[in-house]
């Protein structure tokens, strides 16, 4: 009789190892998912499925704990209970990138495409790429930066924990975030990274990867690849802006980047910039003043420069390259601008 | 007593409905002498430095002392930091004007009410001032400076101010307040009720016009005393705001221009005055 029981309890501990194990092999079934739950897979995850080289910032698995701490230095420079110091007291992240998907077709990053979807959503037009997908990127600080960082954004090129750190020390005039803080920052990133539906993906598509899954497919990869940018390349436009006397601008247009571009860091109260103001008539004036006069201050001046920090002065507005704000819509902002003045 | 009640029941009921609030309806936390509705950004700090020059007519005026640039009124270096949004603490130093002299002032000043676009009317706030007269003291018995014991150096004045920011141009504000000095001479009163105005007027983005005025209620005729009358413009230059001022009263800080303003404008005894305001981000 007990030796009956011991092998019956033998019996059911080995029962519950191979069910674990069964467990365990699920993962590897992934292309019996149906195209819903693929679409809600991370794009990254499918791409290790199809056995893509992992990038130098992955993380395996994403933790719940660290995903807030990093919305919370995102969002606030620190910790909501204040356990840390703020990265910056000049600014969070929050001011110069968005948290949301910035464009339809994330193939098509183009100004005009952020422009549209940005209107259509109220989605803030800030000078930085969104932080949604940017841990699907492979190379930040790109382009013109160079002219603005010099050697400094060289080892960010193709490290995204390097690119938070300079974001930290140089763009928001910070400290430097310790090994925690960044972390935790990646795993938030990692929590709004790309997602299959994300992509526009045909059926077929679909398909295509569901039967590639779990298999060393170069192929699917590349399609995959082809409907993001890897890259968000950056081009340092001319601040002296010459406008035609039969050049139109939208004033719509202009509306939105005034209202979600410039009030979003310098409206009255939000304490971001020291140059705060309003959308009354004294500031279109005052803006259209610096226009006529092309001095440093002028409105095209400063969008395609920014300013620099200075001794005393250490906050400092980053430009738009041409790829988030182009020369149409700088001229649609000038002519809100002049519009308003009169 | 029932329009009161239901007056602050009213705004009261305001407060809680989240509004689009206004902001800068002044410049600075001072409009020109006196403390403006404005307070600071939290973990803001701000220093200012005023300066108010001697008579630029009158006989101490004219150009043997180069209308009042040879002669020093009033010099105040202060240091104030926004705690939180609606609460400010500040320090400063005043050089002091007559027999008050070595003058070191702190003050704590709270947000009640701040006005909405669509909201509550107005901005609400109260200020709590003290001033230590720092000299050393005088020996003559009858001088507002005989003091024998330390408390008697000290200077209150705690008001409310109440403005409103009528459009982008014109804001204005009220303040009523008591001011207390705990020793004066044998012929004045040791408290004081007074009641103030203020104009101002922006012209440009970052030029603008104002006037302040504070009158003394009970003031006795006798001590030669004057209400203080100050014009001014303000140049706004992002982190900075550059305040030029013309006033009879001699002190910078409210706990000696209220009671130890002895000019008058009739009499050409006014001065320049200036005052650098430069905030910082801590």
């Amino acid at each position: 009789m007990k030796t009956k029981f011991i092998l019956y309890s033998l019996v059911g501990l080995l029962a519950i190892t191979i069910l674990s194990f069964a467990n365990l092999s699920s993962k590897t079934t992934i292309s019996s998912l149906t195209n819903d739950e693929l679409a809600n897979l991370s794009v990254q995850e499918v791409l290790i499925e199809l056995k893509d080289e992992k990038p130098i910032h992955y993380i395996h698995k994403e933790n719940a704990d660290s995903v807030r701490m990093g919305y919370e230095l995102v969002h606030f420079g620190q910790l909501k209970n204040k356990s840390n110091k703020r990265i910056s007291k000049f600014f969070v992240c929050t001011d110069c990138h968005n948290q949301v998907k910035e464009v339809r077709n994330l193939s098509i990053e183009t100004a005009d495409e952020r422009l549209r979807y940005g209107i259509k959503h109220q989605i803030p037009f800030l000078p930085a790429s969104t932080f949604y997908g940017l841990y699907n990127k492979r190379h930040w600080y790109n382009g013109d930066y160079y002219k603005k960082y010099g050697d400094l954004v060289l080892p960010t090129r193709d490290t995204l924990i390097n690119a938070i750190q300079l974001c930290a020390v140089q763009c928001s005039q910070g400290r430097p975030m310790q090994t925690w803080e960044l972390r935790a920052v990646l795993h938030y990133l990692r929590s709004i990274d790309y997602k299959i539906k994300d992509l526009s993906l045909t059926p077929q598509e679909l398909e295509y990867i569901k039967l590639h899954l779990g298999t060393s497919s170069p192929k699917t990869i590349k399609m995959i690849k082809s409907k993001y940018a890897e890259t968000n390349p950056a081009t340092f436009g001319d601040p002296y802006i010459s406008i035609s006397d039969d050049a139109v601008g939208n004033i719509e247009n202009g509306k939105y980047i005034f209202e979600k571009g410039c009030l979003h860091c310098h409206q009255l109260g939000k304490n971001i910039t020291a140059f705060e103001f309003d959308a009354e008539s004294l500031t279109f004036s005052f803006l259209e003043k610096k226009l006529k006069k092309h001095s440093n201050y002028s409105v095209p001046y400063i969008v395609r420069k920014g300013t620099y920090a200075t001794s005393g002065k250490r906050q400092y507005m980053p430009q738009y390259p041409l790829e988030k704000m182009n020369k149409q819509q700088l001229i649609d902002l000038i002519f809100y601008i002049k519009s308003k003045s009169k | 007593m029932k329009l009161t009640l239901t007056t602050v029941l009213v705004i009261l009921g305001l407060t809680t409905f989240s509004q689009e609030k206004i902001w800068n309806t002044f410049e600075g936390t001072r409009v020109l002498n006196n403390h403006s509705t404005e307070m600071l950004y939290k973990h803001n700090l701000e220093i200012i430095i005023a300066h108010k020059f001697g008579d630029i007519a009158g006989s101490n005026g004219g150009f043997d002392n180069f209308f009042g640039f040879d002669n020093l009124a009033d010099v105040r270096f202060g240091f104030e930091y926004g705690a939180t949004t609606n609460f400010d603490i500040g320090l400063g130093r005043n050089k002091g004007v007559n027999q008050q002299t070595q003058v070191i002032d702190g003050y704590a000043k709270y947000r009640f009410i701040q006005q909405e676009k669509n909201g509550k009317p107005i901005n609400l706030t109260f200020v709590s001032s003290m001033a230590f007269v720092g000299r050393k003291a005088s020996t003559d018995s009858t001088s507002i400076a005989y003091y024998k014991e330390p408390l008697e150096r000290l200077i209150f004045t705690n008001q409310i101010l109440v403005s409103r920011k009528m459009n982008q141009r014109l804001s204005l504000q009220i303040n009523v307040g008591y001011h207390h000095r705990n020793l004066v001479t044998y012929n004045d009163v040791n408290g004081m009720i007074f009641t103030g105005g203020v104009i101002r007027y922006r012209v440009t983005q970052t030029f603008g016009l104002i006037t302040e005025y504070n009158h003394v209620w009970n003031r006795v005729k006798a001590t030669g005393q004057k209400n203080p009358l100050s014009v001014g413009f303000e140049l706004i230059t992002g982190g900075h705001n550059f305040t030029i001022v013309l006033s009879n009263g001699r002190g910078i800080n409210e706990n000696l221009f209220l009671s130890n303003t002895y000019s008058d404008w009739l009499k050409g005894q006014w001065r320049i005055g200036f005052s650098i305001n430069r905030r910082f981000k801590l």
